[in-house]
């Protein structure tokens, strides 16, 4: 069977190579790419590389509803393309039955560079992401091996795997995890404004520039160049009581209680609303709190303690040139891409 | 790997009928041979090993009790052991490999109460010698973590051993009823809709980090044999464990069943953890 299939490649081949341009290079289209000015990625890329084939896998099941438990939820419900992959309509997403979440839908975008995921940093692999999702009652309310019995059901998917992967047998949950894990990966934000100034391709307009370096005075201790984040997490002086205990949940430790892991501003201008309950609709607003309406609570990380009262103080100006640099890191590039 | 010793064999066919009139067939015993582990879950009462009887989901008859006196029974047992090694006193040594990837995984087993084939560990390859001691994991370390996701008996669509939100591997789990406990458990395999009685001890924490949940509770654990297990070519020996689950409660930690019967995290999972490596014994050999 398999000798027959590889002759049959064979004649393909000998009939289709004097077509073929001699000038085209390999396809790079699914390779995974980043600036030098990148840190390395903490994938585990040696055991699931990218293919076409995977990537193209995982888009269709990023946008599947099979994956929720009334096949009414996909990824993409939460993590829409249009806005650098995050949920524009609500405060805290929805899953299953309207059910409302506890937390904002975060951006996804350079998880290959991300040591820790979620807002509290609980799953420690990209490959574990999806499984969180699934399985919270409050978003596709599913579990992992039923959406693995739905696929193996599934009229298209089993060829799809075995053609992927070259698995034998029946679809098991590595490879649909490996599959969300390629499409996930290649969702790298390296185009913006920002990226061609890096790269000499583009100047800041004077605006911009100032902007940049209110932002490196006051904003890059947690949210530096290039990925616009440390991914620690922190207490931003939100609330003095925690209904949600964020890191704390998971760490248990009391210091812990109230931070949330430091979101990435790439895209920021597109990824209303803002902190992980998505109180702020607007930048202003998220400005105006760093500015003005911070509160104490035991765990305010004590950057925020250099002012009295805590927080960064900024003026008008200075709010006008940091919004004008923040919009240069929108990658409309990715959000145009066609393989997504 | 059956399949690659069957065509291995078949290519060597012609020689072996061509040579075979001649020579007497000699086994080597200094071939290297398997070793089969048992671990068999028991209740150790009087001094007396009892066989586990499962319970089923919500049933009220506790045939087992705790050092504190209170009754329970057991719906659910299961653990993972790796990373198994074998020495001895002359430099024998056998590390049973390690590996896990997508297409699968080696030298992790997962021993469940429900599945007798689950018990009995079959070593293959094992260098031919004296065997004195044995020693294994119980739990999946960082190195059946951080690669990702894996196949085999570490999927974590088939295992009901993962936990999502705080990503790692349960090391042992436990579900049952006891009538000291007030029920209210949840994220159980067997309890679901909330049994009045129920407990679950779902205990594991591959990563320690000072001053919060994160515990390392795995319990790497050896046992030496009271004779030599002596491994060649044709000898199948077989080393017969115990795993006594009333242990689980009572090892060093004395564990109640009120109030403290719903166990889902690596913090909470700390009295158990402890008592874990208490539970197993080695018991015998058979040569």
């Amino acid at each position: 069977m398999k000798k027959n299939t590889i002759l049959g490649f064979g004649v393909l081949l000998l009939l289709q190579s004097c077509v073929k341009n001699p000038l085209s290079g390999p396809d790079d289209t699914y390779a995974f790419r980043m600036p030098d000015y990148f840190p390395e990625p903490t994938y585990t890329f040696a055991n699931n590389p990218i293919t076409r084939e995977g990537f193209t896998l995982g888009k269709k099941l990023f946008n599947d509803p099979l994956l929720s438990s009334d096949n009414s939820i996909a990824c993409s419900n939460c993590h829409v393309k249009s806005v650098a992959f995050t949920d524009p309509q609500h405060r805290l997403s929805l899953g299953v039955d309207e059910r409302a979440g506890i937390r904002n839908a975060p951006s996804i975008v350079n998880m290959a560079f991300m040591p820790e995921f979620f807002w509290d940093g609980g799953v420690n692999h990209l490959d574990f992401v999806a499984i969180n999702a699934i399985e919270n009652p409050l978003e596709m309310n599913e579990k992992l091996g039923h959406v693995i019995a739905k696929l193996n059901d599934d009229p298209d998917y089993p060829a799809l795997f075995r053609q992927t992967f070259g698995i034998q047998d029946t679809i098991t949950s590595p490879y649909f995890l490996h599959a969300l894990s390629q499409y996930m990966l290649l969702l790298v934000s390296d185009r913006s404004k920002y990226d061609m100034v890096q790269q000499n391709k583009a100047t800041f307009t004077a605006a911009e520039f100032a902007g940049q370096s209110v932002f490196e005075n006051k904003c890059s201790s947690c949210h530096p160049a290039p990925l616009f984040t440390t991914y620690d997490y922190t207490n931003n002086g939100l609330d003095t009581a925690f209904e949600d205990l964020g890191r704390g949940r998971i760490t248990e430790a009391t210091m812990d209680q109230g931070k949330f892991k430091i979101p990435t501003l790439r895209n920021v201008a597109l990824t209303s609303p803002y902190m992980h309950d998505g109180r702020f609709k607007t930048l202003d607003a998220v400005l105006e709190h760093y500015d003005q309406h911070m509160v104490l609570s035991p765990s305010l990380d004590p950057l925020f303690l250099q002012s009295d009262p805590p927080g960064i103080r900024l003026t008008a100006d200075e709010k006008e040139q940091l919004k004008a640099f923040l919009q240069t890191l929108t990658d409309y590039e990715l959000l145009k891409d066609p393989i997504f | 790997m059956n399949r690659i010793k069957i065509i291995n064999s078949l290519l060597f066919l012609p020689l072996i009928l061509l040579t075979g009139c001649k020579k007497e067939e000699v086994v080597d015993t200094k071939q290297p041979g398997t070793v089969e582990i048992e671990f068999d879950n028991i209740a150790l009462i009087n001094n007396v090993p009892i066989q586990l009887q499962l319970a089923s989901p919500g049933s009220t008859e506790y045939p087992y009790e705790n050092a504190m006196g209170q009754q329970f029974n057991i719906n659910l047992l299961r653990y993972f052991i790796s990373k198994i090694e074998l020495t001895g006193p002359n430099g024998e040594s056998f590390t049973d490999p390690v590996s896990a990837a997508a297409a699968g995984t080696k030298g992790y087993y997962l021993i469940d109460e429900s599945d007798v084939n689950s018990q009995f560990v079959q070593l293959k390859d094992v260098p031919a010698g004296t065997y004195t001691k044995l020693t294994f994991t119980l739990g999946v370390d960082v190195d059946g973590v951080q690669e990702g996701a894996v196949g085999g008996i570490l999927d974590p669509a088939t295992n009901h051993m993962f936990w999502n939100w705080n990503s790692g591997y349960i090391a042992v789990k436990m579900e049952g009823q006891s009538d000291a406990s007030n029920g209210g458990v949840s994220g159980t395999e067997t309890l679901e809709g909330g049994s009045d009685h129920g407990i679950a001890y779902h205990v594991g924490g591959w990563k320690d980090i000072p001053n919060s949940a994160f515990v390392y509770n795995n319990k790497r654990m050896s046992f030496d044999f009271d004779v030599d297990l002596k491994v060649e070519r044709l000898e199948q020996p077989h080393v017969h464990m115990y795993f006594d689950v009333l242990k689980l409660f009572s090892g060093v930690n004395s564990v109640d069943f009120t109030g403290n019967h719903n166990i889902h995290k690596p913090i909470d999972g700390v009295p158990v953890a402890e008592n874990m490596e208490h539970a197993f014994q080695y018991d015998h050999i058979h040569q």
